[in-house]
């Protein structure tokens, strides 16, 4: 994302390169094409110099042939016919541009060439030699003003003192002014030496006899064929190229100047175009910058967006990962990861942590009975409740199912800890309203404090659980610590729910009889069957062991059926191999007394062992009976219907109403063990025990008591007329060989007979 | 008498009118000469220099008055359209520049005629009432 510099930087950056590049290439543009124009104007006022230069020299010395020729024609003859002669024969220069004189020593003009109009207008001071120069200045108009050329008739010695003069306009001398080439602000100028203009003209202005200072005109100057320099005119403050040169031969210096302002404007003007061009182009360039620097924010913006939404995405991603999507609380895998940090702070500061697992009571019933929906709702309806009941700094998650736990850090006090667990569990005993309907759920807690009760993660999640288990066979609705007894407990249980799944296959299961006697004859009438399991390790193991929990995994079922198919093939063995025909009890545990399969298990156990019905005797509980009586009585009318009897067994410990009993198609009623063994000592116990068999034979039932010890008992029972009983004093439970031996020496003349 | 007078007012008048105009300026060349019509540019570029041939190919010698005499101010001004001052500084450029020079200069209108009358080549501009036999006027386009 950011390997190179951000985009607006860059496209800065290139803006600021694209501006220096076409700014620095049109100023060495502007600056060479100056320099040319700079070159070719020096160059040009140097040439030009050259050309004024020769063009007044051949003037001058036309002038000078002029002044020598009319001398040397000087005869005896008047001066006049002389110069008229001359004129005549073409030999002065055109009378139109330039007039020859004559003068005396005094200066009095004595013949011209434009007759005698013209004054004496001139002193020439005598004495002086070669050609003199004078300006004959008209200060009204400089179109007016001459030059005048003298020389002195004398020179030779062979004349008349006197003077011949040429006098020419001065506007002469700058009529080679070209408009074209010198423009408006050039100039053209003769200096003298006397530190005057003899003539200047720049443009159409022709000025003549202003002061200059000579020495500082020539100062400096170039020679011949140098570029001439750019200086300031001090007379009219004009910056020239210009060159100023003395004659060899004459007191006169030339001086020609171009303009800079003028020879420079072309370069100027393509200068402009050349800023003009770098201005378009640069706002081209900053345009096209700019959009591109637009369009790239614009790319990138986009990418930002798509990056934001795979971050968004991501984000969900995880917190559906990491959250249950039905109560949106934390899900196992978060809270795995919320419960290591919290024990890795815990362990890190040495602070406390408790852990509350929960399960909620009867739940699987509400799901059955009202549909997963519902059951959903009343999920999310808990976990509001839950999150409600504890603090902002617990963590509540749900394991999945209706298992919840809550992680509170830095409590371990027992009475903080009950006070939560007393708020939760009412929080949730509060009555719901679902589908219209209210009822009540409640919730079972167990809790595992960190490090009493476990060091890692794990460990203490499995004790909240044992904890928890613990407070299920507590009664419900209610909150277990977890200690270390229920850890033996739980292991025992968990080990024995393990091997109870493969007792069965492993054939560890079996079953014991003890008889029944008829109190009347004193003979065996019956047996019952009873479940025992032979734990390969364990050795023996009492069904109050693993009934509870063959019924709370559902094993009870399948090993029910085992039991009743193996007892009635037993009972059919042992008519076959000669023993009289006697009945067999077999108990139903509530579960499989519930069960639908119950009537088809029994059914196919009477078929395949050809026993008789008759000889079956089921065996029931109160609190079987009670749960759901309609059912219940449904059920023991099929079962009487197929003729197989029933009986009520553990009478008296249910404080059932007696008069309930009706109801219920029975047939034999058997008395508690537990109130035999302290008839002799209790009375209440002996009243009971009267009633329920008067109760029995009231209601025409055969009444067995069941767990008689001794003697006594048997002599107490026989005085009060109860049928049958049952018990250690008469005989212990055997297994099959055993009983059949016993058999052999309870029936044995019989049998052999 | 009085209209006797004023015809002679009148034609003294027309007279003089016509002598400050043009009437006294027409251009001539000698009678042997070929050449009977020329336009003005060309009558322009002989009297400035310009050539010194006709437009047939023969030479031609320009002629003038004296400056600033009524006939040369009329000729420059009528033929031309040039003040004495623009053809004495056109002059005044050619000459020193080295590139010409000015024609031959005549004292009054009878130099004039016998001048051109004698060359062949000449051309000159002169009062019509000194126009005689020898002389041809040159039509003026």
């Amino acid at each position: 994302m950011h390997r190179l510099v951000e985009p607006g930087t860059l496209f800065m950056g290139l803006a600021l390169l694209a501006l220096a590049a076409i700014w620095l290439v049109t100023w060495n543009l502007a600056a060479r094409e100056q320099s040319a124009a700079d070159r070719r104007a020096a160059v040009l006022a140097a040439d030009m110099a050259g050309t004024y230069e020769a063009q007044v020299v051949r003037a001058l010395r036309e002038i000078d042939t002029t002044l020598k020729l009319v001398r040397y024609s000087l005869d005896e003859r008047p001066p006049q016919v002389v110069l008229d002669e001359l004129s005549q024969q073409d030999m002065l220069p055109p009378a139109l541009l330039f007039e020859v004189r004559l003068s005396d020593a005094e200066g009095n003009v004595i013949a011209s060439t434009h007759g005698p109009s013209h004054t004496n207008d001139t002193t020439p001071v005598a004495g002086q030699e070669g050609l003199r120069v004078e300006l004959h200045h008209q200060a009204t108009s400089a179109q007016d003003s001459r030059l005048a050329f003298h020389r002195s008739l004398s020179e030779n010695g062979q004349q008349a003192p006197g003077w011949v003069s040429v006098l020419v306009s001065a506007e002469y001398f700058v009529s080679g002014y070209e408009p074209d080439t010198l423009e408006k602000q050039g100039v053209l100028a003769l200096a003298g030496e006397e530190g005057i203009f003899l003539v200047r003209r720049t443009g159409e202005t022709v000025h003549t006899g202003e002061q200059i200072d000579y020495a500082h005109l020539l100062e400096g100057n170039s020679g011949l064929e140098q570029p001439a320099r750019v200086s300031i005119s001090e007379w009219d403050g004009v910056p020239r190229y210009l060159v100023a040169r003395p004659l060899f031969e004459f007191p006169i210096a030339i001086v020609v100047g171009l303009s800079q302002n003028e020879q420079m404007a072309a370069a100027a003007e393509l200068r402009h175009t050349y800023y003009w061009r770098a201005m378009l182009v640069s706002c081209v360039a900053l345009a096209v910058l700019t959009l591109l620097g637009r369009l790239s924010w614009k790319l990138r913006r986009a990418q930002t967006k798509v990056l934001e939404e795979r971050l968004d995405h991501a984000r969900r991603a995880e917190y559906l990962a990491f959250h249950d999507n039905l109560t949106g609380l934390p899900n196992r895998a978060y809270f795995s990861r919320l419960l290591t940090k919290g024990m890795q702070h815990a362990r890190r500061y040495d602070k406390p942590l408790t852990l509350l697992f929960l399960d909620l009571d009867r739940f699987k019933a509400i799901n059955d009975s009202l549909g997963h929906d519902t059951g959903d709702e009343l999920l999310r309806e808990v976990s509001q409740r839950l999150g409600r009941a504890v603090r902002e700094s617990d963590t509540v998650a749900r394991l999945g199912g209706d298992e919840f736990v809550i992680l509170l850090p830095e409590i371990t006090e027992p009475n903080q800890i009950n006070q939560v667990a007393d708020k939760i569990l009412a929080s949730v005993s509060t009555p719901f309203t679902l589908v219209g309907q209210e009822f009540r759920i409640t919730v079972s807690i167990g809790i595992a404090r960190y490090p009493a009760d476990g060091e890692d993660e794990q460990t203490l999640i499995k004790h909240a659980d044992v904890a928890m288990y613990h407070a299920k066979e507590e009664g419900k609705n209610n909150a277990q610590y977890y200690s270390e007894q229920l850890k033996t407990d739980s292991l025992e249980r968990l080990a024995l729910e393990s091997s109870l799944r493969k007792a069965l296959e492993r054939q560890e299961l079996l079953l014991y009889y003890q008889s029944k006697l008829d109190m009347a004859s004193g003979r065996v009438i019956g047996m019952e069957a009873l479940l025992r399991w032979q734990h390969p390790e364990l050795g023996p193991i009492l069904p109050k062991q693993f009934i509870p929990l063959a019924e709370e995994n559902g094993l009870i079922v399948p090993i029910g059926r085992w039991v009743i198919y193996t007892a009635c093939r037993q009972n059919v063995a042992w008519q076959k191999a000669g023993f009289p025909a006697l009945s067999m009890a077999v108990n139903l545990s509530a579960r499989q007394f519930l069960d639908d399969g119950l009537l088809r298990d029994i059914k196919g156990a009477l078929q395949a062992s050809g026993m008789a019905p008759e000889l079956l005797e089921v065996e029931i509980t109160e609190s079987m009976m009670m749960q759901d009586m309609p059912k219940a009585v449904r059920v023991l009318q099929e079962l009487r219907g197929i003729g197989v009897r029933i009986a009520i067994d553990d009478f008296g410990t249910g404080y059932s109403s007696l008069s309930k009993l009706q109801a219920f198609p029975l047939d034999t009623i058997k008395i508690d063990g537990s109130f035999i063994h302290d008839l002799l000592d209790n009375a209440g116990d002996r009243s009971l025990t009267e009633a329920i068999i008067d109760l029995g034979k009231n209601l025409g039932l055969t009444v067995v008591a069941e767990g008689v010890e001794s003697a006594a008992h048997v002599e107490y029972l026989r005085r009060h007329a109860c049928d049958q009983i049952q018990g250690f004093y008469m005989h212990e439970p055997q297994p099959a060989e055993e009983a059949a031996l016993s058999m052999k020496k309870w029936f044995g003349s019989e049998s052999t007979s | 008498m009085p209209s006797r007078l004023t015809k002679i007012g009148c034609i003294l008048l027309v007279g003089l009118a016509s002598s400050l105009a043009l009437a006294d300026a027409v251009v001539v060349v000698s009678a042997q000469s070929p050449v009977s019509t020329l336009t003005r540019s060309e009558l322009a570029d002989i009297y400035l220099g310009r050539t010194n041939r006709f437009h047939g190919g023969q030479p031609a010698m320009p002629v003038d008055q004296r400056e600033n005499s009524p006939a040369y101010v009329a000729f420059y001004r009528n033929y031309l359209g040039q003040t004495p001052a623009q053809i004495k500084m056109h002059w005044s450029r050619l000459i020193f520049t080295g590139r010409g020079q000015p024609p031959r200069s005549l004292a009054d209108h009878q130099a004039m005629a016998d001048f051109v009358a004698g060359q062949a080549t000449a051309i000159g501009y002169l009062d019509d009432a000194y126009v005689d036999e020898r002389l041809r006027v040159v039509a003026i386009d």
